[in-house]
């Protein structure tokens, strides 16, 4: 959704990026079968995780094939292709359609909002088919609009509705483990949210928008309890997926929940850091 | 209950890829979905079952290490502190018999109604908010009740579980190349009042 559950390449090993690879590519050309050219824009990196902790907690039997990408074409690319990755291309339309809806309505954003009727047809079918996912996204965009119309100050409860939302997408079907993936999905999803409005606060403080840092009183140690709060939240949601019983691609999925979603935090404070000197 | 080590088919000592790696094996030879023409398909799903409940049992007692704020409330009702208090008020009394029994939100409710926030009020609050996903709010309040008596080894020892948890997921962290720039005495000094609290709430 926003593109922060990433690898850290650099510890990662060439067989376990190239198995990254193989599920971002994967997932791209699922998206480009399933919801053509437009699907195929809407891929993103937060999808591709999810592609792949599902994959490996249920061992979908996955095939290879080998593509040449138009995107790179000196080189075939080895594709995955299984059904968790045709259920996550179908969620990433669900989010996708309503973040362009979105994002029309607080930015006024006409591109978005083009966008998001050139998908309102795959939306609308896809809606369809997960009515309980849909049910979760639609209810996450009207909670979130009264949170920001009242001007919520407790994290908790703001990004605890990017959380509730983001369960019931790792939810794949009802069975001995969706309590423990609506939970993972729970604290990423806070997680996600909590990033991106750190992200943000210069550009939401100069546009006078919400954000749920600014409405905490501002001081010096503002910084540390942002990071305090984003590392006690990846610490609940890491638990509770180290007791899923994952084998396949455990370390793939360890480097982006323990490393890779810091990425963009280390990048902001860095900047920050430079532009102090 | 059966030794839930015996029914994976793993010593006491097997780490935790080898729990999981026993789990896989055999839940994909007695899983419903392989079992569907199978005659025998109801001893294979009563089997499944067993070891699900097996799994489930061996992750909950080593979830310990991960410092889970769950674990907190546990060694909490395991204690003396309860009984000794027999004037707790009606709504206390509720807000821990829900806590007890994993109903937070309930208990959240309960708490909001109450007016007078003392130090209790502050430690039941970071237990039920902890159990209810809300981390930043359980840390708040934990640190609430500890600065409102400092001396209280029960509300020290949660907000020593709560900050556990981060700490045990930075740890993790620098095995995949994720350090943070903090001041990392405070964070020590914590853990070490920690490990005392824990010998406390023991006795």
């Amino acid at each position: 959704m926003f593109g922060y559950v990433v690898t850290n390449k650099e510890e990662l090993k060439i067989k376990e990026w190239n198995r990254y690879q193989s599920f971002y590519c994967g997932l791209c050309r699922t998206l480009r079968t399933r919801h053509g050219i437009k699907g195929q824009m809407t891929l993103n990196y937060d999808m591709v995780f999810l592609a792949i902790l599902l994959s490996a907690l249920y061992e979908s039997q996955t095939e290879t094939k080998s593509y040449l990408c138009p995107l790179h074409p000196t080189k075939k690319q080895r594709v995955f292709q299984n059904e968790i990755l045709e259920y996550v291309a179908d969620m990433d339309i669900l989010l996708a359609y309503h973040n362009l809806r979105d994002g029309w309505q607080d930015e006024k954003n006409v591109a978005k909002l083009l966008s998001a009727q050139i998908l309102k047809s795959d939306y609308q079918k896809t809606a369809l088919m997960y009515p309980r996912q849909s049910k979760a996204v639609t209810e996450y965009m009207e909670d979130l609009n009264k949170c920001q119309n009242r001007l919520e100050s407790n994290v908790d409860v703001v990004a605890g509705l990017t959380g509730t939302m983001m369960a019931e997408l790792f939810v794949f079907r009802e069975d001995e483990w969706s309590d423990r993936l609506r939970w993972v999905g729970f604290f990423l999803g806070k997680f996600i949210y909590l990033m991106d409005a750190f992200d943000d606060m210069e550009q939401d403080q100069k546009k006078k928008q919400f954000n749920v840092w600014l409405n905490l009183k501002q001081s010096e140690e503002l910084n540390a309890m942002i990071q305090e709060t984003l590392i006690q939240t990846m610490a609940e949601c890491a638990k509770i997926f180290e007791e899923l019983p994952i084998i396949l691609d455990i370390e793939l999925l360890r480097n982006i929940i323990y490393a890779g979603v810091w990425t963009k935090y280390h990048r902001k404070v860095q900047s920050e850091h430079d532009r102090s000197l | 209950m059966t030794d839930p080590y015996r029914i994976l088919g793993v010593q006491r000592t097997a780490d935790d890829a080898e729990i999981k790696t026993a789990y896989r094996k055999l839940s994909r030879i007695y899983h419903p979905d392989s079992n569907v023409n199978n005659p025998n398909a109801d001893i294979a799903e009563k089997k499944f079952k067993e070891i699900q409940e097996a799994y489930n049992q061996i992750i909950k007692e080593r979830e310990g290490g991960t410092g889970s704020a769950q674990d907190g409330y546990r060694s909490w009702t395991g204690g003396s502190f309860y009984k000794e208090q027999t004037q707790e008020t009606d709504e206390i009394r509720a807000c821990i018999t829900y806590i007890q029994n994993g109903y937070y939100k309930e208990a959240l409710n309960v708490l909001a109604g109450i007016s007078n926030k003392d130090a209790k009020w502050y430690y039941l609050s970071a237990i039920a908010n902890s159990g209810a996903g809300n981390t930043a709010t359980a840390l708040e309040h934990a640190r609430r009740a500890v600065s409102m008596e400092p001396d209280n080894f029960q509300y020290r020892s949660l907000l020593g579980q709560l900050e556990r948890g981060g700490n045990w997921y930075q740890k993790q962290g620098t095995g995949y190349g994720q350090t943070f720039q903090t001041g990392g005495g405070w964070c020590c000094e914590m853990l070490a009042l920690n490990v005392l609290c824990n010998c406390c709430c023991r006795i």
